[in-house]
């Protein structure tokens, strides 16, 4: 049985339909990964999990029970960290992983445990003592985020955790996410950051326009768009003979030539790149540098869409 | 979660606002110290250290109207079925009434009244110019045909209306308003003397006693004047007795109290809104907290910063002003009172704005009704000197009543006369919190989802 199950979800704002039917599962321990533009649905998806938004249609279940009709059977197990910084400025760090510690009922000696833990795991027990207006951006993420572990929850819904934050601290989150999965959490992990998504998650929704329009792994994502790689090789000149003899070999779909530049499309990723350096070094154009595009779930965006994931 | 969890949270954020804290706490502390040296001059009037000097003037001809009133005894509509034996009697016990001497000899020569009023009977005209010279404190006008009309009214089933003016000089409001409730109080125990006797006469005449029941009319009238006047006296009495000095320091301290914290309904009124954008709210709905908890979570933070405020202000004024604030259990009593209905109103207007999703409510709530509030309540100027309608809009005031509470006390008055006070402040918190309840079970089907970067409300 999957850890949760959304099932034909639709949300309608007045006019605008956020999510359009949408249905698919989050099995134990995976890290999930919902991926798409700004609008998606993505945020509005998570919403309705954290039992905050009522569907219009469709039903969620967790464990194989309704939480659209008990939000009470999830709410303990879940936690959230919000898009947004949801703390108090004028709090020190741990004045507000006490305050969110009792929300979900934990007191006394178990909740100053839970604290230190929590402020190791998200690397902040230097700071703890400040106040969070005192912290960068990627301190407050992190507090942001240890608030959502007191409880030790046991599915983790992380609503574009990284948003506007330094690569130093954009690292130290994808780490802890890595570290809570091993422990065994379950996360769901939105981003429009497609290198996160392609990083950490196991399996990926890739979500516009309130739809899923891809489904899979990373790989069976990439499939999709038929593992197409891009080769571009710089010479100090192109002679016809090189041209004729790229053209010969098996895989490659396409060749764009330009004065000095060829770009190689192909759908092969095994031998390829063996039979071009043959064909090369044979040639009497010299070489002057080579560039591989491999395809990645942005390149899938844009097969699919036509846009690109940050438009 | 529990709601203590939300209101220590929401202390120590108030406790680290020091804008908020000069506001609520260190304002009404500077505040009631400037005001009450400023004004001290002025409140000397509270006190009732020395009589008041009056005049009473008589614009009735008291042998012309007793004369008019045999007259109309003898031949008006009242004794037309009545036969001479009973005419002569009832003209009998006229003489025997004397209105005048219940007024002068029994009411204002009464020893608790004389301790504070003294009068001298004067003309108008003579009267006037004493007040205008400071000489009198208030002039009570008697007015033409009071003879003819009280005897009416005592001795015959008719009711005619007896106006006693009382003019007031201006600048001694607080002993005008004395002399007019004394006045007052001689008026109402009349109307009370006659609508009883009234009931007598309408009750005897329906038992077919006919009109035999004016004979025993005297016996019933001395019982109830006798026992009327000693009532009259005696509320006086208490009043009078129960009177101290209340020294500007005092009433600025109870005034800034009362208005301040209305700050406290104000500062409270923005939190769920502000918890809403910051996200806090939905993510304590999110671990499975109740609305209703963090609304109440909200109530008593109000509650006890208000008290805070209040106890702040009593030891402040207590030590420093030497402000007496009367007995402690009423005091707190009152104060318990007050920001109950505080509470009330801050949760009130915080869900209101909250439902609305912009500040605008609390804004106008902060600069323009709390200043109303204060005005109407007394927080500025004692009500007594301002116009009757802006006296009664105030008496609705939370502050208001607050503040005329523990004036009373002050004065060293009891809990009976605070009584209806702290009844109306209980009813007001208890209305506020239900419409607040109300609100928000309504509001519950209002989610806020961030979609697109711009909020979106739902309506499901």
């Amino acid at each position: 049985m999957a850890l949760l199950e959304v099932k034909n979800l639709e949300k309608d704002f007045k006019e605008v339909k956020a999510v359009d039917d949408i249905s698919f599962k989050v099995q134990k321990g995976e890290i999930f990964g919902l991926l798409g533009p700004n609008g998606a649905g993505k945020s509005t998806t998570i919403s309705i999990i954290s039992t905050l938004l009522k569907p219009t249609k469709g039903d969620i279940k967790y464990k194989g029970e309704s939480i659209v009709k008990n939000s009470k059977l999830i709410q303990p197990k879940l936690g959230v960290v919000p898009q947004e910084i949801a703390l108090y400025p004028e709090l020190s760090g741990y004045e507000n992983l006490k305050f969110w510690g009792h929300a979900y009922n934990i007191r006394g000696k178990k909740l100053k445990k839970r604290i230190e833990d929590v402020s190791e795991i998200i690397g902040v027990k230097e700071r703890l003592k400040d106040k969070i207006s005192k912290y960068s951006g990627g301190m407050k993420r992190r507090i942001n985020i240890g608030a959502a572990l007191l409880h030790e929850p046991e599915l983790l819904i992380m609503d574009e955790p990284t948003v506007g934050i330094d690569p130093q601290s954009r690292n130290h989150i994808l780490e802890t996410v890595n570290k809570l999965n091993e422990k065994g959490t379950t996360v769901i992990y939105t981003s429009h950051y497609m290198e996160e998504v392609e990083a950490i998650c196991t399996r990926i929704n890739i979500m516009d326009k309130g739809k899923i329009i891809a489904s899979g792994t990373k790989d069976e994502l990439i499939e999709i768009i038929n593992g197409n790689k891009k080769i571009n090789l710089k010479f100090d000149k192109v002679s016809q003979s090189l041209i004729k003899d790229l053209e010969s070999i098996e895989y490659i779909s396409k060749l764009d030539v330009s004065e000095n530049e060829i770009i190689i499309s192909s759908n092969n990723g095994e031998n390829i790149f063996k039979d071009i350096t043959e064909v090369v070094t044979a040639s009497d154009s010299s070489l002057i540098s080579i560039d591989i595009n491999k395809p990645n779930l942005e390149a899938v965006f844009l097969h699919l869409t036509g846009r690109a994931l940050r438009d | 979660m529990k709601v203590r969890d939300v209101v220590y949270k929401d202390l120590k954020l108030i406790f680290s606002d020091k804008k908020a804290l000069v506001i609520m706490i260190l304002m009404p502390i500077i505040l009631s110290s400037i005001l009450s040296m400023a004004l001290s001059g002025s409140f000397t009037d509270y006190s009732i250290k020395k009589s008041i000097d009056i005049a009473i003037v008589k614009e009735y001809d008291k042998n012309k109207e007793l004369k008019k009133f045999k007259n109309n005894l003898s031949n008006g509509i009242f004794s037309k079925n009545m036969s001479n034996e009973d005419i002569n009697n009832m003209t009998t016990k006229v003489k025997d009434f004397n209105i005048e001497n219940i007024f002068f000899n029994e009411f204002l020569d009464n020893k608790e009244i004389k301790e504070i009023i003294n009068y001298k009977v004067l003309k108008r005209s003579d009267a006037i110019n004493k007040l205008k010279n400071k000489e009198l404190t208030a002039i009570v006008i008697l007015p033409k045909d009071f003879i003819f009309d009280m005897h009416t009214n005592i001795l015959t089933p008719f009711r005619n209306k007896v106006d006693i003016k009382v003019i007031g000089d201006p600048d001694e409001s607080i002993k005008s308003k004395i002399v007019e409730s004394v006045m007052k109080g001689f008026s109402q125990q009349i109307s009370t003397l006659v609508i009883g006797k009234n009931v007598f006469i309408e009750t005897a005449l329906n038992e077919g006693i006919g009109y035999e029941v004016f004979n025993d009319i005297e016996t019933i009238i001395s019982d109830m004047t006798s026992n009327i006047k000693s009532n009259n006296i005696n509320l006086d009495y208490e009043k009078i007795n129960g009177k101290k000095s209340i020294s500007s320091f005092s009433y600025y301290a109870v005034a800034m109290a009362t208005m301040f914290i209305l700050f406290a309904a104000g500062y409270g009124s923005r939190t769920l809104l502000e918890e809403k954008e910051n996200i806090t709210y939905q993510r304590m709905v999110i671990s499975g907290t109740r609305k209703f908890k963090i609304l109440a979570g909200k109530y008593f933070t109000i509650f006890t910063l208000a008290l805070i405020q209040i106890i702040t202000m009593v030891i402040f004024s207590s030590i420093l002003l030497k402000a007496n604030w009367g007995s402690f259990p009423l005091v707190m009593l009152i104060s318990l009172c007050v920001v109950f209905a505080i509470a009330g109103l801050g949760i009130l207007i915080a869900v209101i704005t909250y439902k609305i999703g912009n500040y605008k409510v609390a804004n106008v709530f902060e600069s323009a009704i709390i200043q109303v509030m204060a005005l109407l309540g007394g927080s500025f100027i004692p009500v007594e000197v301002m116009p009757e309608f802006i006296q009664k809009l105030g008496s609705f005031t939370i502050n208001g009543l607050a503040l005329k509470s523990y004036i009373k006390v002050m004065m060293g008055y009891g809990i009976n006369e605070i009584f209806s006070s702290l009844l109306t402040l209980l009813i007001i918190g208890v209305i506020f919190i239900i419409i607040s309840v109300t609100l928000l079970k309504r509001e519950e089907r209002w989610k806020y989802v961030k979609y697109n970067k711009v909020k979106t409300y739902e309506t499901a």
